[in-house]
């Protein structure tokens, strides 16, 4: 009787998913987040998915938060202080000495999370190769300490030049103010990010100071009212990177779970993938306000090593950066654009139409929620198509008005552009379609893989109602489509493992690399991860690693990520890394040269402690015909036949193992809707997921 | 009724074709960026790449340096008129960085290829990247030149690529000219690289929509984007608005060089007139007229919604006259490599110019130097010869609704700082101090930012140093009542003990017991200090950033110097009473 649960707080709902794992049976819930304190929403949901006595039954709580970030955009952190090398106070002011708009007079450098005033400088100095060219002088260490007791700081964050070749002055100073400061929270550069170039690291350092007695209170609550209510076991928190940390180890690591929301999706797609046999999958999770997607290559997300966060953060995509704090923890390498249900259809003073950024939310809502919205979105535009029934929304909970759907795309849209009603709203979802297109391309092609290689994964809300026209598009063969599409980020919280990522700066060419070194930091690093996996309460042999190296050519300054098999290094090895970053050049850029020295700048390696799963229980059999799932049928508007035509209208929850559903179509669950385009099928595969492909 | 199936469907697929193309061109960026080597184009994004149409107009651009607003437009026709489309084969690349045809400073090297569909001319994509090094008399090829053949090799458009593949006689030809040849290798293989990953996507996009649909578009494009720039244009305040700008000195002689900004703005229509700029100098402070044409456009685009794309349309929309044989449009054989400082300066000038028509929409005076350091020699740890090369950020100018921010880029440069732990491990210096220069701002209503200092001393040799910069005796001014910032200084520090000031624009040999220090100018104020809000002056002085004695002086604000309380009563006073004197 084992059970775990899963709780993702989003921007309207908090979503549980209840997991029997010895049965397989799940229990979901769906509950107002409540943003003034999110723990409120937590509780209820996780006691919607309870029943009586099974309390006792939970081995673990996963949960998603947006804590973290929200803290930042709002500029919510916790009082801090920040001590760095002599001469080098503005690190944080300084930044990159970029604008993060080329044009605009009236830009902001992102303000320092830790103002001028409350920045140190001690006296010491370290040498890139980690000789000491200055030592630390402990006087001026000690009056830095005395200065952020007085300035009663509630945490600290500790940079020091070249600390993540050299520790020592770095550690030396935190015990110095952890002396005089007893209760801060400390925060040292050469612990929890050990990587060159400075501003960087300095902000990662500050993001996880100024945030860590935020997520500590936040977490120490939750764990409060689990114990209240005889919730057993662990509290768990999903990482950015897609993996679980204790929430012991996040209230000291609290910058890799600042994306710990977007993260869920991601890792549930790659679970699906894999339980349907597909390794290369695109994620694709559109709801309300942003469509995401990401790729899933071999089983893995997609992984980037450094974003931005805060209100005006600049997406990794652009030329452009320096709006948000720059973060250098592990991340799913996810691209977020403003195109959800909710996104507003707008004519620009050149007379184009244009479709988003700007959402109209859960509030003033699409204009056919009639709830105050007057502006039209993408979901009136599905509306006016017939693609969304009208008194079947969220399984008719809310009634929608077709008629303000039209009015609002005939005053905003078809009457200034001469178009009719329909025309407009096709052009609307043509439109936000480009730009989901674009979003797919972004992290296939533009990666440098081909998405004809890979399925689709679609959830989120508004995801399915738009699928099918994204892959016929790209040339995708096969999309899956999951059940309950708007608890798919939910259920992502249970199917994936504790995971720490361990690195460190070690600058060398490739080839005359000290490999007893290396293979020291490796081992270094395995020790550290079996240490911290087992203090988590991970067992031995569930831990495995994944190991690699970030390496570039001599002279570059980007560097790519290359994995190397676990084991000892060995002097043959060498060349064979050097292949494979070659091979990985080739893939990303177009162009290799195998004569060119290269250099190894990271060592990397993830220590992963498996988890059980879930059980998926499979549906009952059926034949091809789906006919005890047909709801009748209804005019739905496609582009391709540039008319309305007769759709065949299933309910999802009736379908069995083995229906068949041939295009046009639409198949409604609770939470989604699944438009079926003429010359497509889909197939209920075994464990209910929809798997949708071109007919022929 | 197949115009009328067209015309239905067009802004809709215009929207598509559009976002495809301009994919297509960014694209090609990142993946210059990339896979460069050097810091310049992989860290600092000093690159540009564009898409052109068969006559030559310029379709999409992506660049994070609006200094290359004006640089492809005028290189790749003059570039591909060298051969004539005619002699131009699928895979062909041009290498070209010639200043006098129509370009900017040699480092600056393009490659234009011919893109085709189906053998037939498409169009042509270019991309522009800065190298570090194209020789030249000091390392970085940045000096104190006079005419353009000190500048370093000069590329008058040579078929690098055939075929796809670089010719290796012509590669070793220019590399053996070159100093920092790995990075050379890799920077020309990134290029050769974006410009076929161009040619891949287009014939993707004319796969898909069909060589007419795509044409069409292009043309739709333009029209569309005239519109709406004439459409703002319309809504300015018709007039002629006059101003000028300097430059302290060409770096020979003392003199500093003039140039008048006459601004017209007729209807729709915006003219720029620099008639009356200097002649071209027998010194490196020489723009070309594309440079010219870069610093006036970003002034314009800077006015206009940031979401009007930039293209041939775009560039209908502003004229600028520059006469020939001036420091604003030099004929050969003029030095050219200072002409970026010349560049900023024209942008200052005509924001000058737009600031009597529209006030509340520019800023006050900016640092007005791009402040090039550039430094060189042989790396004691490996004993090869490496050169590194720089620009720093200083002050922006206040605006009228907040302050100028602190030590960033300004105008048509973006260049971002190099780490200094990245710095350190590949170049043999050690950066002392890095860190922003109290009491720099312009004082004003709204200050101007602060500038930074930046010490430098190198490890175990001695370095050849170079600064090309501008600023050090006529400050960034202030406007409407607002102050001027600091101006820079450049300085050496020799054993530790005897400070020696030196020109904005020089090669000096500095040793290992050296420190050579930078100090960039603060931005101008907005606005009548004393205007200034004291709660903000008080910010300013318990962040250190403005000292009690400033506060007092400038703004009549008045600050305990150890409890750092205001006193108000005592600052209404001194404020009354320097209104009085006029201040």
């Amino acid at each position: 009787m084992r059970k775990r649960i899963g709780v993702d707080i989003g921007g309207t709902f908090t979503d549980a998913i209840l997991v029997d794992l010895d049965t397989g049976s799940t229990k979901t819930a769906k509950v107002p987040t409540t943003p003034s304190d999110p723990s409120v929403g937590f509780m209820n949901s996780v006691l919607r998915v309870l029943d009586d006595g099974t309390a006792q039954d939970v081995i673990q709580t996963v949960h998603a938060t947006t804590i973290a970030t929200n803290a930042i955009i709002e500029g919510n952190v916790a009082k801090g202080g920040f001590v760095t090398t002599e001469g080098f106070r503005d690190i944080l002011e300084i930044q990159r000495q970029i604008r993060p708009k080329l044009y605009d007079i009236f830009f902001n450098k992102p303000k320092p999370l830790i103002p001028r005033h409350r920045a140190y400088e001690v006296k010491e100095r370290v040498t890139a190769e980690g000789d000491v060219l200055t030592p630390l002088d402990e006087k001026s260490a000690r009056s830095v300490a005395l200065a952020l007791k007085k300035a009663e700081v509630e945490a600290v964050a500790i940079c020091l030049l070249h600390s993540y070749v050299n520790p020592d002055h770095e550690r030396r100073l935190a015990s110095i103010i952890s002396e005089h400061c007893p209760g801060v929270f400390i925060t040292v550069s050469s612990e929890i990010s050990p990587q060159f170039r400075e501003y960087v690291r300095a902000s990662t350092t500050v993001i996880n100071a100024v945030i860590m007695p935020v997520v500590f209170r936040y977490l120490a609550k939750l764990e409060s009212q689990l114990s209240t209510r005889k919730v057993a076991g662990e509290l768990y928190v999903m990482q950015s990177s897609g993996g679980l940390m204790t929430s012991a180890v996040a209230k000291e690591k609290p910058a890799y779970l600042i994306e710990s929301g977007p993260a869920a999706g991601a890792i549930a797609a790659s679970y699906i993938g894999k339980m349907l046999g597909e390794h290369n999958v695109i994620s694709f999770d559109m709801g309300g306000t942003t469509a995401k997607a990401s790729s899933i290559e071999r089983g893995q997300p997609r992984m980037a090593r450094s974003y931005e966060v805060g209100p005006a953060a600049t997406p990794e995509t652009g030329l452009t950066k320096g709006g948000g704090y720059p973060l250098k923890t592990p991340v799913i390498d996810l691209v977020e654009i403003g195109a959800g249900g909710g996104s507003i259809a707008w004519i620009d003073s050149g007379g184009a139409l244009k479709v988003g950024p700007r959402s109209a939310g859960a509030s003033p809502g699409p204009a056919c929620y009639m709830t105050g919205g007057t502006e039209p979105t993408i979901t009136d535009a599905n509306l006016v198509l017939g693609r969304i029934d009208p008194s079947y929304f969220l399984g008719g909970e809310m009634k929608l008005n077709p008629e303000a759907a039209s009015n609002a795309i005939k005053e905003k849209c078809a009457t200034p552009l001469g178009y009719t009603i329909v025309e407009s709203a096709m052009g609307i979802v043509d439109i936000a379609n480009a730009s989901m297109l674009r979003a797919l391309s972004l992290v296939s092609v533009e990666r440098g893989y081909d998405p004809r290689e890979f399925s689709l994964v679609a959830f989120g809300g508004a995801g399915p109602m738009h699928v099918n026209a994204l892959a016929k598009e790209l040339g995708i063969p096969k999309v899956i489509i999951p059940h309950n599409p708007g608890l798919t980020s939910a259920l992502g919280l249970l199917v994936t493992d504790v995971k720490h990522e361990f690195v460190q700066t070690y600058v060398h060419q490739t080839s005359t690399i000290d490999i007893d070194r290396l293979n020291k930091i490796y081992e270094d690093f395995r020790n550290n991860a079996m240490k911290l996996l087992s203090s988590e309460g991970v067992r031995d042999e569930d831990v495995s690693f994944v190991r690699s190296l970030d390496m570039r050519y001599l002279g570059q300054s980007y560097e790519l990520l290359v994995e190397i098999p676990d084991g000892e290094v060995k002097p043959t090895d060498i060349r064979k890394i050097e292949e494979r970053f070659f091979a990985i050049h080739e893939r990303t850029y177009g162009h290799a040269v195998r004569t060119e020295p290269t250099q190894v700048v990271s060592v990397r390696l993830v220590g992963i402690g498996s988890i059980p799963k879930p059980r998926i229980n499979a549906l009952p059999r059926g034949n091809e015909s789906p006919i005890d799932a047909s709801k009748g049928t209804r005019n739905v508007y496609f582009s391709e036949a540039s008319s309305y035509l007769s759709a065949g209208v299933f309910e999802r929850t009736s379908l069995k193992w083995g229906n068949v559903v041939k295009g046009p179509a639409v198949i409604e669950d609770k939470d989604a809707t699944t438009i079926v385009h003429p010359g497509y099928r889909v197939e209920v595969e075994k464990y209910g997921y929809l798997v949708m492909t071109p007919s022929h | 009724m197949e115009g009328q199936t067209v015309r239905r469907h067009d802004p809709i697929r215009f929207e598509v074709v559009r976002n495809a193309l301009q994919a297509a061109v960014e694209e090609s960026g990142v993946a210059l960026a990339r896979s460069a080597y050097s810091t310049n184009i992989k860290t600092r994004l000093d690159f540009s790449c564009a898409i052109f149409d068969k006559d030559l107009k310029v379709v999409v651009q992506a660049f994070s340096q609006p200094s290359h607003l004006g640089s492809l437009v005028f290189a790749v026709p003059s570039t591909v008129g060298v051969y004539g489309p005619a002699e131009l084969r699928p895979g062909d690349g041009i290498l070209v960085n010639d200043a006098h045809m129509n370009m900017s400073h040699l480092n600056d090297i393009s490659l234009v290829s011919p893109l085709f569909y189906k053998d037939r001319l498409f169009g042509y994509s270019a991309n522009l990247a800065h190298h570090v090094d194209i020789g030249g008399r000091a390392p970085g090829s940045i000096a104190v030149t006079t005419d353009i053949y000190q500048e370093g090799i000069i590329l008058p458009g040579v078929k690098l690529v055939k075929k796809g593949e670089i010719d290796n006689d012509i590669y070793r030809l220019v590399a053996a000219n070159v100093r920092g040849k790995k990075e050379f290798g890799g920077d020309i293989r990134a290029q050769v690289a974006a410009n076929k990953l161009a040619q891949r996507r287009i014939v993707e996009i004319i796969d898909k929509f069909g060589v007419g649909f795509v044409e069409t578009t292009i043309e739709r494009l333009y029209e569309y984007t005239q519109r709406r720039t004439e459409a703002e244009m319309a809504k300015w305040p018709e007039g002629v608005y006059e101003a000028e700008t300097f430059l302290d000195d060409d770096g020979v002689t003392a003199r500093p060089i003039r140039i008048p900004i006459r601004l017209t703005i007729k209807g729709s229509h915006v003219e720029f007139d620099l008639t009356g700029a200097e002649a071209q100098r027998k010194a490196p402070m020489n723009s070309t007229y594309a440079q010219a044409y870069s610093s006036v456009v970003y002034s314009i685009k800077a006015l206009l919604p940031s979401d009007i794309p930039v293209n041939h349309g775009f560039y209908q929309t502003v004229k600028l006259i520059a006469p020939k044989g001036t420091v604003v449009n030099c004929s050969h054989p003029a030095a050219v490599v200072g002409g970026w400082e010349v560049g900023i300066k024209v942008v200052e000038g005509c924001f000058r110019a737009l600031a009597k028509a529209m006030p509340d929409r520019v800023a006050a005076e900016g640092k007005k130097t791009i402040l090039h350091i550039a430094f060189g020699g042989v790396d004691p740890r490996s004993n090869e010869s490496y050169v590194y090369l720089e620009t720093l950020a200083g002050g922006y100018g206040g605006r009228p609704t907040k302050d100028g921010e602190d030590a960033v880029q300004a105008h048509h440069q973006n260049t971002e700082n190099a780490p200094v732990e990245e710095m350190e491990i590949g170049y043999p210096v050690i950066i002392e101090r890095y860190e922003l220069v109290e009491d720099s701002d312009g004082p004003g209503e709204y200050r101007g930012g602060l500038g930074l200092r930046r010490v430098y001393r190198f490890r175990d040799h001695d370095a050849t140093v170079t600064f090309l910069a501008d600023t050090v005796k006529i400050p960034p001014h202030g406007m409407l009542g607002g102050m001027d910032g600091r101006p820079a200084e450049f300085s050496v520090l020799r054993n530790g003990k005897n400070k020696e000031i030196l020109p904005s624009k020089v090669t000096f040999t500095a040793s290992s017991r050296d420190s050579v220090e930078i100090r960039t100018p603060g931005g101008g104020g907005y606005g009548s200090p004393l205007d200034r809000d004291e709660s903000a002056v008080l910010g300013d002085v318990i962040q250190g950033k403005i000292s009690t004695t400033r506060a007092k002086d400038s703004y009549g604000v008045v600050i305990d110097i150890t409890t750092l309380a205001l006193d108000r009563d005592a600052t209404a006073e001194l404020r009354t009473r320097m209104r009085a004197r006029g201040e």
